[in-house]
């Protein structure tokens, strides 16, 4: 048993959790993140990469507009590096009904998102794929983020300024004292071992899953986990974030991010986070709707769907899951509940994470008598070694460069997406990764076309080679490498969950493919692999019910 | 301007293409591409669940599964075309060793113990039966280079150890006069064709060897002549020299296609490699023409037989969408597919019965002739071969090579004599 | 026709690559050197990292020496020349078209000034070491490159002069009526391309000759350069207006079915898919006109399946290597030329099964990629010099130079061959 004692506990290893950890440290308060996976694991690493201009909600949900429309402009100067402007377009399709538009224009000019029209041949010119047969095109302020870099270059910012992040470490109970929240009980899931955790204050950032963070308090918070699914496209069939400009619905919306084009998302109340699949409607409707956008898109390769679950904040009554306002809510609970020690930070959305924290952060100074002001607007964030060579925006060529400019071509291990040994050893020795997926979140590792064909081999050898633990005393036969037979299954299983629906055409020959290598080449399956719990002990975690987010196909 | 055509350049359509070469037709093989060989092992894996002997295990199948590829081929059939087979590799100096008694447990490059019934000489050493026990013998050295990133010796000799084959993994140093900027397994191949490259190498083996009889090498020794080079590195180490299968592109299927090619050319047969058949026409259930993607137009072949072997989903014989659909590009012809996608896949990925859509195919006849889903002959002068057949998911059953030769072979006999 | 919207575009093709890597394994460029890291790197995958409008990323795909070999072998269908070819004009259109591109691209003013009377000079000039030297140093044109030599004649003032002397048809565009008139003979156009007509009108000449044994009326329309030397550098721009000249040049032919015929291969396929696919040209005189083209042997081959070849040949006693060069190969037609040849009585033709010559086009003169091109050959070469013949055959002007080059033997076209066959 390990005893950590800290001014602030945050409890969520997403963008607002972690955006609150460096906004704490950097007005100097002590704190430390628990995370009960990877940083990102949950809603923020599943989401399709969307800077928001505010756009979309202009006419329903016009704070979260105006919210949007501000912090676009603050995350441009802060973290450049995470971002790429693709610009937006808000277009009306044939299928839409122009009597939007209006509406749509009077919102911007009430929210303060930048809009102005352009020549439909103007918007073709810049994007040839789009259906030729919109009637109009706005331009906006969209863009795209890499949710997975900003959320370790804030951590690493955090940390930088005296913050301790504590992934794969599951809250299992909240300690009070009288009316009082005063820790948490942890569970470090590498080590088995048990953690306690005193602090004055806890920040509850766990998105979709608050509401069980909440129950641990006693404390009642609905959250509504809205699973929403995606598509993403094997390249950049846009290279502008596309809308319909029409109220939000299913697939009314093409993301370029990185290498792939996603097509999002549908809205689907599920009820527990931590168990939903992908239904075969749901990518039908992707790429039905997508169609409207970009005719012939259902031809295309579709490199793999997923899914996450919004954090709905469910307040009142509403008929629609659509209609909760995405904007985020702060609960204190000692107003609220009668519960001193802690806060819930709800609802909301990747793009407004920073002004939810400093929210949550001011909240917490006030109740700790602290005056420091908020400095995460104001400071931009540290790029991580390795991750980026140049200061500036992101832009799609730029990791084709560095290997050009390095002639790195024979040090790739993922191919699809440009990663080298360099960078895959880096996140093997950083020690913050449990598993393949968790250097996959830090690299894009396997997330090409070829989905880890190649490069989780590639991965688990590396793996292997810089992790040369002691193998356990009592299990001789499997020696230290049954852990890299554990890793090359764990990732094949994960990127499996993403394929079964989508694979077809090119991706179901791919995967065949990688078939042939593991089976027929590799033989994997003929290896003997440790049982689950023989992995106590090993530095990896796979199979703990906690994270272990199964897709049940419904 | 030929009268017989192979739609297909894998392993089982140059089979075939060379059984009618040897009845002394002039084939002509179309192909979109170079394919399977160069993503496979290279060994001929007759049938993976055979625990004793692969005869036994073949005649047992074929009475259980009559509609399965091999109880076209027949027994005998598997035999003649292995015999075939070995006969052509042994001419070309790349002998295959093995037999139908058992299979053999070659090592992978993850250390797993992967069971075929014929395998090139030059991974013979890597028989993990011979010397008795796997568990007594001496350890087992694994070598490789950081520059190639398909093969990690050490991981591979952990996993070996830990199923009782002492094994070591290392990595050797590339000569300085050898240093560039990007490898794959053609690059090595080449290296090692050059004797002072295999000199350097064989050094260093030697002084890594320590008491280890056997050194596992990844499969790259050479192109021109990989018996040679093994013997030369065997020479120069003092030690017992296997290869081990990688990644794709493989070099022991490269060697493959390269021998087959100029067997057939040699018999007078002809490759068309990058000629996509896209459509067949036919008259009085008879295929007259295949029609292949050219410069600005379809070229048309005229024949009087036609073999197909075009693969599965991975050689693209078989096509799929998201709308479930599936089809066969060549030709056109029936498949035997599974339902909706809802029920093409397992939830895992190592599901040990596989995934049901790697089993469509084409159902034949005995005579390999594609059956409508009537069970009536579609076209009477095709044959159907490989991976294209409907009832086997030959990844799974670890027959992938095996299947393809025998009804290859089968089907080329077919067509040149009795249709 | 708006679901075909996302299919007409060739970078879609990336989308079938499953990076197998069997491109990288066959590239004869990568094999060489390590200036390359190969078809897959640069296309397919590269492709993925590029965007209009952003810089180039990676300026190795100019080490692409747009062989296609890479194409030939996929076995899904990527087009990945043609992605590294857009590749190439995306960097042209950012740095503009450099001098030496110029030089070869329009290389054919060079012949329009040089051949002739004026050729004795000017091979002079070619083949005088200094110069050359002086050339490499300025422009980075390999001074050892095997540049044709000039012909003291064009092929079109062989045709002219035979024309007038056989005093009977002009190469105006027929007006109907008179051509097909009852008793006309059967047509062609035959389009000789820059080589033939400035360096190699010998084979302009025999290929007329093995037409007019079938039956053929030559027609030698007006035409420019195909303009692959300005594609395969990048100039886009400037190909685009040579093929729409080519294209209203040889339209009011194909509108009346009559075949257009080349011995160049590399022009053929030019014309029959590579500027339009490169350049985007799906119009349908674009298309008729790529439709009515033939390679000569392909063409020959056509007459043959119909019954309708000329087959009275003599016995030629010669075993010779042969050479099926990339561009021919490009046309994915199989070996036309071994096909016919092979009814010719008593002659062997050895295939070769090298990938390349390594010239490749214009890829060859650059000083830079000199060695390399000759590395890439250097297989070709030793296999030429091993059949013990003093002379080889091979589809394309410039793999001849290539390998009269890097071999020393004499190499021919094969309708020369056919020529001779036919006494």
């Amino acid at each position: 048993m390990r005893t950590i004692d800290t001014d602030v506990l945050v409890i969520g290893g997403g963008a607002t959790g972690v955006g609150v950890l460096r906004d704490l440290a950097l007005r100097g308060i002590r704190a430390a993140l628990v995370e009960k996976g990877d940083l990102t694991h949950g809603t923020t690493g599943r989401y399709h990469g969307l800077l928001h201009s505010g756009g979309r909600y202009v006419v329903k949900d016009k704070q979260s507009a105006s919210e949007c429309a501000v912090e676009n402009e603050i995350l441009r100067r802060i973290m450049p590096h995470c971002l790429e402007d693709t610009g937006g377009f808000f277009v009306v399709t044939p299928a839409d009904d122009e009597a939007y538009v209006p509406l749509f224009l009077k919102g911007c000019q009430e929210t303060g998102v930048s809009v102005h029209e352009i020549a439909v041949r103007e918007a073709l010119r810049r994007e040839p794929l789009l259906n030729p047969r919109i009637s109009r095109a706005f331009e906006v302020r969209d863009g795209s983020a890499d949710s997975f870099l900003a959320t370790h270059s804030n951590a690493e910012d955090a940390v930088r300024h005296g913050a301790q992040v504590l992934t794969y470490h599951v809250v299992t109970g909240l300690e009070r004292t009288g009316d009082r929240v005063t820790g948490a009980v942890c569970e470090d899931m590498r080590s088995g071992e048990t953690v306690h955790i005193h602090t004055s204050y806890i920040v509850n950032a766990a998105g979709a899953w608050a509401g069980k963070i909440a129950e641990l308090a006693g404390v009642k918070v609905t959250v509504v986990p809205g699973k929403g699914t995606m598509v993403a496209m094997n390249h950049r069939v846009l290279n502008t974030v596309v809308n319909r400009c029409k109220p939000p619905a299913d697939g009314d919306i093409i993301v370029p991010i990185h290498t792939v084009a996603v097509i999002g998302t549908t809205d689907v109340h599920v009820p527990d986070p931590d168990v939903f699949g992908i239904e075969a409607w749901e990518v039908e409707r992707m790429l039905s709707e997508g169609e409207q956008l970009v005719p012939g898109i259902s031809k295309a390769r579709v490199l793999r769907a997923w899914a996450g679950v919004r954090p709905l904040y469910k307040d009142q009554d509403v008929a629609d899951d659509r209609d909760i306002p995405r904007t985020y809510k702060l609960l204190d609970h000692e107003a609220r509940d009668g519960v001193k020690g802690m806060i819930s930070m709800v609802g909301g959305k990747w793009t407004t994470y920073r002004m939810m924290a400093q929210e949550a952060t001011d909240a917490v100074a006030a109740k700790l008598g602290i005056q420091a002001e908020c400095r995460t607007h104001l400071e931009p964030l540290p790029i991580p070694a390795g991750a980026e060579r140049k200061a500036g925006l992101y832009w799609l060529g730029k990791p084709l460069a560095a290997i050009e400019a390095d002639s790195s071509y024979g040090h790739l291990i993922c191919e699809c997406e440009l990663v080298t040994r360099e960078r895959v050893v880096d996140a093997i020795t950083s020690g913050k990764a449990a598993n393949i997926d968790d250097i996959r979140r830090d690299t894009r590792l396997g997330m090409g076309p070829c989905q880890g064909g190649f490069c989780t081999y590639r991965a688990a050898a590396l793996w292997h080679e810089l992790k040369p633990a002691t193998p356990p005393a009592n299990d001789p036969p499997h020696g230290h490498a049954g852990n890299s037979v554990a890793l090359l299954r764990h990732f094949l299983q994960e990127r499996w969950k993403g394929l079964t629906v989508i694979a077809w055409g090119d991706q179901l020959r791919q995967a065949r493919l990688d078939e042939i290598i593991y089976l027929d080449t590799l033989g994997l399956d003929l290896l003997p692999a440790p049982a689950p719990a023989e992995q106590n002990g090993a530095e990896m975690v796979t199979a703990h019910p906690a994270i272990a987010t199964e897709y049940h196909a419904a | 301007m030929r009268d017989t055509i192979v739609i297909g350049a894998g392993l089982s359509g140059l089979m075939g293409a060379l059984a009618l070469a040897d009845a002394g037709r002039r084939p002509l093989v179309l192909a979109k591409g170079q394919g399977a060989m160069q993503w496979a092992a290279g060994t001929i894996d007759v049938w993976g669940a055979a625990n004793g002997s692969l005869r036994a295990a073949l005649g047992e199948l074929i009475t259980t599964d009559p509609g399965h590829p091999y109880a076209r081929a027949g027994a005998a059939g598997v035999e003649a075309a292995i015999d075939r087979f070995r006969a052509l590799m042994e001419s070309a100096r790349y002998p295959y060793v093995g037999s139908l008694e058992r299979n053999v447990l070659l090592p992978t490059a993850l250390g797993a113990l992967r069971p075929a019934a014929f395998f090139p000489a030059t991974m013979a050493a890597g028989d993990m039966r011979l010397g008795g026990a796997a568990h007594a013998g001496p350890p087992l050295l694994l070598a490789g280079f950081h520059e190639l990133r398909d093969f990690f010796p050490p991981m591979a000799a952990e996993n070996l150890t830990g199923q009782g084959i002492p094994a070591r993994g290392v990595y050797l140093t590339l000569p300085p006069i050898a240093r560039r900027l990007d490898f794959n397994t053609r690059v090595f191949a080449q290296l090692f064709d050059d004797p002072a490259f295999r000199e350097d190498v064989g050094r260093q083996l030697r002084a890594a060897r320590g008491d280890a009889t056997r050194i596992g090498l990844p499969a790259v020794l050479g192109l021109r002549d990989p018996l040679g080079a093994v013997a030369h590195l065997q020479a120069l180490s003092g030690a017992q020299i296997f290869e081990i299968p990688t990644l794709p592109p493989s070099v022991p299927g490269m060697r493959l296609f390269t021998i087959f090619r100029e067997a057939i050319v040699k018999a007078g047969g002809r490759l068309q490699i990058g000629a996509e058949v896209l459509r067949g026409e036919g008259a009085d259930g008879a295929l007259t023409a295949v029609y292949s993607a050219a410069a600005a137009r379809e070229q048309t072949h005229r024949a009087n037989l036609f073999l197909l072997a075009t693969g599965g989903v991975a050689g693209g014989g078989v096509r799929t969408d998201h709308t479930g659909s599936t089809w066969e590009t060549a030709l056109g012809l029936p498949l035997q597919a599974p339902g909706g996608r809802g029920e093409w896949f397992a939830p895992r990925f190592l599901n040990e019965a596989g995934h049901p859509i790697y089993r469509a195919g084409i159902a034949t006849n005995p005579q390999l002739q594609p059956l409508d889903a009537a069970g009536a002959v579609v076209y009477r002068n095709v044959a159907v071969s490989g991976a294209a057949l409907a009832g086997s998911d030959p990844i799974r059953e670890r027959c992938y090579s095996g299947m393809a030769l025998a009804t290859g072979w089968r089907a080329g006999q077919i067509l040149s004599s009795e249709l | 026709m708006t679901h075909d919207h996302i299919e007409l575009s060739l970078e879609q093709s990336l989308d079938h690559c499953i990076k197998c890597n069997i491109c990288t394994a066959a590239c004869p460029v990568s094999a060489v050197t390590d200036l390359f890291p190969g078809p897959k790197y640069v296309g397919p995958q590269g492709q993925r990292f590029r965007m209009p409008g952003q810089p180039s990323p990676d300026e190795s795909v100019d080490y692409c020496s747009g062989c296609r070999v890479c194409n030939e072998v996929c076995p899904t269908g990527v087009r990945v020349m043609e992605l590294n070819t857009r590749a190439k004009a995306a960097i042209v259109e950012q740095n503009g078209l450099p001098l030496r591109a110029w030089l070869l691209g329009y290389q054919y003013w060079f012949g329009k000034l040089a051949c002739g009377p004026l050729a004795p000079l000017a091979n002079f000039g070619a083949s005088n070491p200094l110069l050359r030297t002086v050339v490499e140093r300025t422009v980075k044109i390999g001074r050892k490159a095997p540049l044709p030599k000039f012909s003291t004649y064009s092929f079109r003032s062989w045709f002219k002069q035979r024309t007038k002397s056989q005093a009977s048809k002009t190469a105006a565009v027929p007006d109907g009526s008179q051509s097909t008139a009852p008793g006309s003979r059967k047509q062609v156009v035959y389009f000789h391309g820059c080589s033939t007509n400035y360096y190699e009108p010998h084979v302009g000449q025999a290929a007329v000759e093995v037409l007019e044994r079938n039956g053929f009326e030559v027609i030698v329309a007006k035409q420019g350069c195909c303009g692959l030397p300005l594609l395969s550098n990048g100039a886009f721009k400037q190909a685009r207006s040579h093929h729409e000249y080519n294209v209203e040049q040889l339209l009011p032919y194909a509108q009346r079915g009559i075949p257009i015929i080349g011995t160049s291969t590399s022009c053929t396929l030019t014309i029959k898919e590579e500027a339009s696919e490169l350049l985007g040209m799906h119009e349908t005189a674009v298309r008729m006109v790529a439709e009515n083209t033939y390679d000569i042997f392909e063409f020959l081959r056509l007459l043959h399946d119909r019954g309708e070849l000329n087959t009275d040949f003599k016995p030629v006693q010669r075993s010779m290597p042969y050479h099926a060069p990339c561009q021919l190969r490009a046309h994915n037609l199989g070996r036309p030329a071994l096909d016919i040849l092979e009814l010719v009585p008593g002659l062997q033709l050895s295939e070769s099964t090298a990938a390349c010559c390594g010239l490749a086009g214009t890829y060859g003169y650059k000083a830079e990629k000199y060695q390399i091109a000759m590395d890439v050959g250097a297989g070709l070469f030793d296999f030429v010099r091993a059949s013990g013949s003093d002379t080889a055959v091979c589809d394309s002007e410039i793999c001849r130079w290539q390998i009269a080059h890097g071999s020393g033997l004499e190499v021919k076209h094969p309708i020369e061959i056919l020529r001779e066959a036919y006494g």
